[in-house]
């Protein structure tokens, strides 16, 4: 039998075996330290996984039960900021498909935002008539806040325009809001601070592109409450 | 083609990574899972076993993706790698004799066929593989297939096939030379 360092370097008989997975104990350990500190010898083992790897074709797809990626998801470390369901169309465009959805949706919110307690998102139903028009959540950490339609329907000529009524009781505009969509509105700077619990958010129907005075013209067609769930 | 969609669709998502985003981890996720489950349960037959490992293995890609260069390897078989390792880690680690029972080199019938896959590259990768693994003794590809499919050591392939530990690492040895001889032609 011929020596096969003859044929391959030793170095790269290493490489081999170290992605065919056959050594243990302190080889292993080895193999392992010398991949993190010798790019030339990562190359090798990274060729060699490439020249095995068509082989696990053979071995079939197990789906995986759900609670291996909640256990994933959980093992993360804490979300960024500016980042997951805020952003989420998706879960917006959900949670408007029904209002009766709404607790479960803040819940879910709160679960998401269970790290920062004193920044716990606020929701308000901006209800009017019987009907809930809007369900609106602020995003206190992020000065945001975003308005669903619900049970409004578009009026012919007018749009609907949403209001902040703090404790002095004068509205602040914070912009227009739309029937077919959720709409994401950034709170003025100066309005942060009065966008807090007990707080009432007013949708008023202006002419297009809001109030010309800075102050409800048109009929205000519903208010809710800011709370805190 | 579908195998190039998913890759790009891997390869994309692994990019997006290392700025923390979670909702492309569980792409990777969703679309390799299944086959990376079936790898470590594979090597380790025990469910909650391999569910810990496929844990791992996600929480390394979230840690690691920063470092998979698609220029060099392809994604699965940086994923692969790192589930086979993983699990392999595992497997020491354990108290617990598995792929234990005796394997003869004629148990090996290396007959499959090249098995359509979601994932994995693509069916060439695949026959040409499996026919450089066709050119091999029976007794070194009875012995590879133990080493990449169970996760079987050099002792515990010497005891499966009841021949010294010098003669198993020379069987593997040569196996491996000329498996890269016959991939390269």
């Amino acid at each position: 039998m011929s020596d096969p360092a003859s044929q391959m370097p030793e170095d790269e008989l290493l490489a081999a075996e170290c992605a065919l997975g056959v050594l243990a104990g302190a080889e292993r350990d080895a193999a392992e330290g010398r991949i993190a500190r010798d790019p030339g010898f990562a190359r090798m083992v990274i060729a060699w996984e490439e020249r095995l790897a068509p082989w696990a074709a053979e071995i079939p797809e197990v789906p995986a039960p759900p609670q291996v990626w909640d256990r994933i998801a959980a093992a993360l470390p804490a979300q960024k900021q500016n980042a997951g369901w805020w952003q989420s169309l998706a879960f917006w465009r959900g949670l408007s498909l029904a209002t009766g959805a709404l607790a479960a949706a803040c819940i879910g919110a709160l679960i998401y935002l269970g790290n920062a307690p004193s920044q716990a998102p606020l929701t308000a139903g901006i209800d009017g008539g019987g009907h809930r028009h809007f369900v609106a959540t602020v995003d206190t950490r992020n000065g945001r806040i975003a308005v669903v339609p619900a049970a409004y329907s578009a009026d012919a000529t007018r749009e609907p325009e949403l209001w902040l009524i703090p404790a002095d009781g004068k509205p602040r505009p914070l912009g227009m809001l739309r029937a077919d969509r959720a709409v994401t509105i950034a709170i003025p700077a100066g309005l942060a601070t009065l966008a807090v619990k007990d707080a009432t958010l007013a949708v008023s129907l202006e002419p297009a592109g809001g109030s010309p005075t800075g102050q409800p013209t048109g009929p205000v067609i519903a208010s809710g409450k800011l709370t805190s769930l | 083609m579908d195998l190039d969609a998913n890759r790009n669709l891997i390869v994309a998502a692994l990019a997006r990574i290392p700025a923390g985003d979670r909702a492309a981890l569980q792409t990777v996720y969703r679309l390799t899972s299944a086959k990376l489950f079936g790898v470590a349960l594979r090597i380790l037959e025990e469910r909650s076993e391999a569910e810990d490992v496929l844990q791992e293995v996600y929480v390394t890609v979230w840690r690691k993706a920063a470092d998979f260069d698609a220029a060099r390897a392809s994604p699965m078989t940086w994923l692969i790698a790192i589930a086979r390792n993983r699990a392999i880690d595992r497997l020491r680690a354990s108290k617990q004799s598995r792929h234990t029972a005796p394997i003869e080199a004629a148990d090996d019938v290396a007959d499959s066929a090249p098995m359509a896959d979601r994932v994995l590259e693509n069916a060439q990768d695949y026959a040409r593989l499996h026919g450089c693994l066709d050119g091999l003794e029976a007794r070194e590809r009875t012995a590879l297939r133990g080493a990449f499919f169970d996760g079987n050591t050099y002792e515990d392939l010497a005891a499966r096939m009841n021949v010294p530990l010098g003669t198993m690492k020379s069987w593997i040895r040569r196996a491996m030379i000329k498996l890269k001889s016959c991939l390269q032609q």
